[in-house]
């Protein structure tokens, strides 16, 4: 049997005196997207940092499709791809430019066709010759998206996609997880604005103060469950 | 996965993203600038100081401007991304380190015939000796600016330290600088001194990459 | 009777040491043909320096296995041995400077030795803030273990880089006296460089077990064991 996307035993990070996340077990199966959800502040960005190796765990630990997140971190690293709110391009270099580099950067044989036809497909085609600094928030988000197609990761961790994002833009969200849960991938996608997640959603787990508060599978939530923990839809 | 190649693209990255701005060597150049005429009015524009002004000149402003490619990564979020890239970090400090020594060779290179003039030396005929003096410090100052750039990028206060630890492990650089600018000038021969420098830059450039993935466990 | 501690035996073996070579230094030597009295400064300042660069060297073995091992031991061991090291070299330099204001007429020359021992002076220096400045204390540990590292690698190339560029270009304006080693000045010189070199084995066993029990406070205030 393939070892699971995702594996963690007691996965705790902190940070001076600070506890952002404690005792974090959970095992994912392949072809899940795990919705993240929590008030700002409940470790979720921890989690997902943990989980791409950017950074160490003080206790506890996991593994990534069988790599261990300490011993193996470069291997976690190949089949990962850490998207962040807007982190991870270069205002003064073009789209096209950002995309280029995340390809020479990885080893990976897209070629200017490839990047031109990323960059249509996330609605900045005429834009990807303009600097980033020029973008809206939108079309950066678009482009963070772009940049986590190009590096065709086994597990996608996704944090707070819809900030900023129009209707649209949401649809590309839903389109890249769509493809890599198909491939057999796994998915973390971490927001608090859980309602919109929620439709693509496999399993759910809430994160209240580094802990986990809650998991489920998605059937068998309610809206109000989901509420006592976490609070309204931001 | 080719290290050439990943070393090249952040190096190209990195002297892409400084010729759109431009202000890393704007800014050595013009601080260097102040320094020579400051320092030449101060000592006597004697044309025997003039290689000990130039390479305080140098090495004052590499202070200035070697974190900061280093630094505009931690600054626009990017250095994560860049960590999370799999493969060797050490392919993005040999990137690093060869763009910072580009800027480095620039400053130098605008630095020789500004000397030239205000000292009233005579260089042309010995303008490729005198850069190859210049890339050697060059090399050195890289090879150590990049890796403390890296440390400075998580410490506060990140750019009063980077001279505070660069300057006093840099000085055999700028004293050799110093010596082989007067030997090439003076067409004496350089002794000892070429030895030094070449010692110097190969014991860092093959330590610090190592010590540079130690500081870059996580981002 | 308690068994008396390792601890214990350093402190009583520096005081005896320390205090014979006081008689040795002060009394039973006698004074330089070239500086008079004034050689008897010498008696603190080589075995300060000394200590400095034995600092120096327990820094850099000791980063070198925190590095390799990550065990938090090595750590504290480096981060002691620098504190220790930054004091012996501001003694050195001191001791240094009260013995050349008589004896070269100066206070501060640029004679290579001062020179590289306050160049070790300030790379410490940076080595203890940039611990004090680190986002977190691992980091630090590893920051400063890379510091330590180049440092130490460094202080051959600088020591030689500043004696050539005064001698090797002009002759050196202060020739030092040659001091003829009597055995009575060669037993005061030895009495206190082991008097020194036990005193910083007896301060460093200190600070860490200071460093020590600072780690278990906090690990303790986290509620967490290790």
């Amino acid at each position: 049997m393939l070892p699971p996307p995702i594996e963690t035993q007691g996965l705790s990070r902190r940070f001076g005196l600070h506890h952002a996340l404690r005792d974090v077990t959970l095992t994912l199966p392949p072809a899940t997207v795990l919705l993240l959800v929590g008030p700002n502040g409940a470790g979720k960005t921890t989690l997902l940092r943990l989980l791409a190796t950017a950074l160490r765990p003080s206790r506890g630990g996991g593994s990534v499709f069988g790599h261990d997140l300490v011993r193996e971190p470069d291997a976690v690293r190949r089949v990962t791809a850490l998207v962040g709110a807007v982190g991870g391009v270069y205002a003064s270099l073009t789209g096209f430019e950002n995309l280029a580099f995340a390809a020479a950067m990885t080893g990976a044989a897209s070629g200017r066709p490839d990047i031109l036809t990323l960059l249509e497909r996330v609605g900045l085609g005429p834009a990807g010759g303009q600097p980033v600094r020029t973008y809206s928030q939108g079309m950066r988000r678009r482009l963070v998206l772009a940049r986590a197609w190009l590096l065709r990761p086994r597990l996608l961790l996704l944090d707070d996609p819809y900030g900023g994002m129009d209707a649209e833009g949401a649809d590309l969200v839903s389109a890249l997880v769509g493809e890599i849960r198909a491939a057999g991938g796994a998915v973390v996608l971490a927001t608090h604005e859980w309602e919109r997640g929620l439709t693509l959603a496999d399993r759910i787990l809430a994160l209240v103060d580094g802990r986990q508060a809650d998991a489920a599978d998605v059937q068998g939530v309610s809206t109000s469950r989901l509420r006592a923990p976490v609070g309204g839809a931001a | 996965m080719n290290g050439f190649q990943r070393a090249g693209a952040v190096a190209r990255k990195d002297l892409l993203l400084e010729w759109r701005g431009r202000q890393t060597v704007t800014a050595m150049v013009v601080f260097a600038l102040l320094v020579t005429l400051l320092l030449g009015f101060a000592l006597g524009g004697d044309s025997v100081r003039a290689s000990a002004i130039l390479w305080i000149a140098l090495g004052l402003a590499a202070m200035l401007g070697a974190g900061r490619p280093m630094l505009a990564e931690a600054e626009g979020e990017t250095l994560e991304a860049l960590l999370l890239y799999p493969g060797s970090r050490e392919h993005l400090y040999w990137g690093k380190c060869a763009a910072l020594g580009a800027m480095l060779l620039l400053l130098w290179a605008a630095l020789l015939p500004l000397a030239g003039i205000l000292f009233n030396l005579d260089l042309w005929d010995r303008l490729p000796a005198l850069l190859g003096v210049g890339a050697l410090g060059v090399a050195g100052l890289a090879a150590l600016g990049t890796l403390f750039a890296a440390l400075a990028v998580h410490v506060r206060g990140r750019e009063l330290l980077m001279p505070l630890l660069l300057l006093p492990v840099s000085l055999p650089v700028v004293l050799a600088g110093v010596r082989l600018t007067e030997a090439t000038l003076t067409r004496e021969a350089p002794g000892l001194w070429l030895g030094l420098l070449a010692a110097f830059d190969v014991l860092f450039l093959l330590t610090a990459p190592l010590l540079f993935e130690v500081l870059m466990e996580d981002a | 009777m308690r068994p008396v501690s390792g601890l214990t035996l350093l402190a009583a073996g520096a005081a005896i040491l320390a205090g014979t070579g006081l008689v040795f230094g002060l009394i039973l030597s006698p004074p330089d043909a070239f500086q008079g009295e004034y050689v008897r400064i010498m008696y603190a300042h080589v075995p300060s320096a000394a200590t400095a660069y034995l600092a120096v060297g327990t820094v850099a073995v000791a980063s070198l296995l925190y590095l390799w091992k990550r065990r938090p031991a090595y750590d504290r061991v480096a981060h002691s041995a620098a504190e220790i090291g930054v004091l012996f070299t501001g003694l050195a330099l001191a001791s240094g400077m009260i013995w050349g204001k008589p004896v070269w007429g100066t206070w501060w020359t640029w004679d290579a030795r001062l020179v590289t021992t306050a160049m070790l002076f300030l790379i410490y220096i940076g080595y203890l803030l940039v611990r004090e400045l680190a986002e977190d204390s691992e980091r630090g540990a590893r920051m400063a273990a890379v510091i330590g590292i180049v440092g130490a690698l460094d202080i051959p190339v600088i020591h030689y880089s500043v004696s050539w560029f005064r001698t090797l270009h002009q002759p050196a304006s202060i020739v030092r006296g040659d001091i003829q080693i009597a055995p009575p000045m060669l037993m005061a010189l030895m009495i206190n460089l082991s008097a020194f070199f036990i005193l910083y084995a007896f301060l460093l066993v200190l600070r860490v077990r200071l460093a020590r029990l600072e780690d278990a406070r906090a690990a303790a205030a986290l509620g967490e064991t290790g």
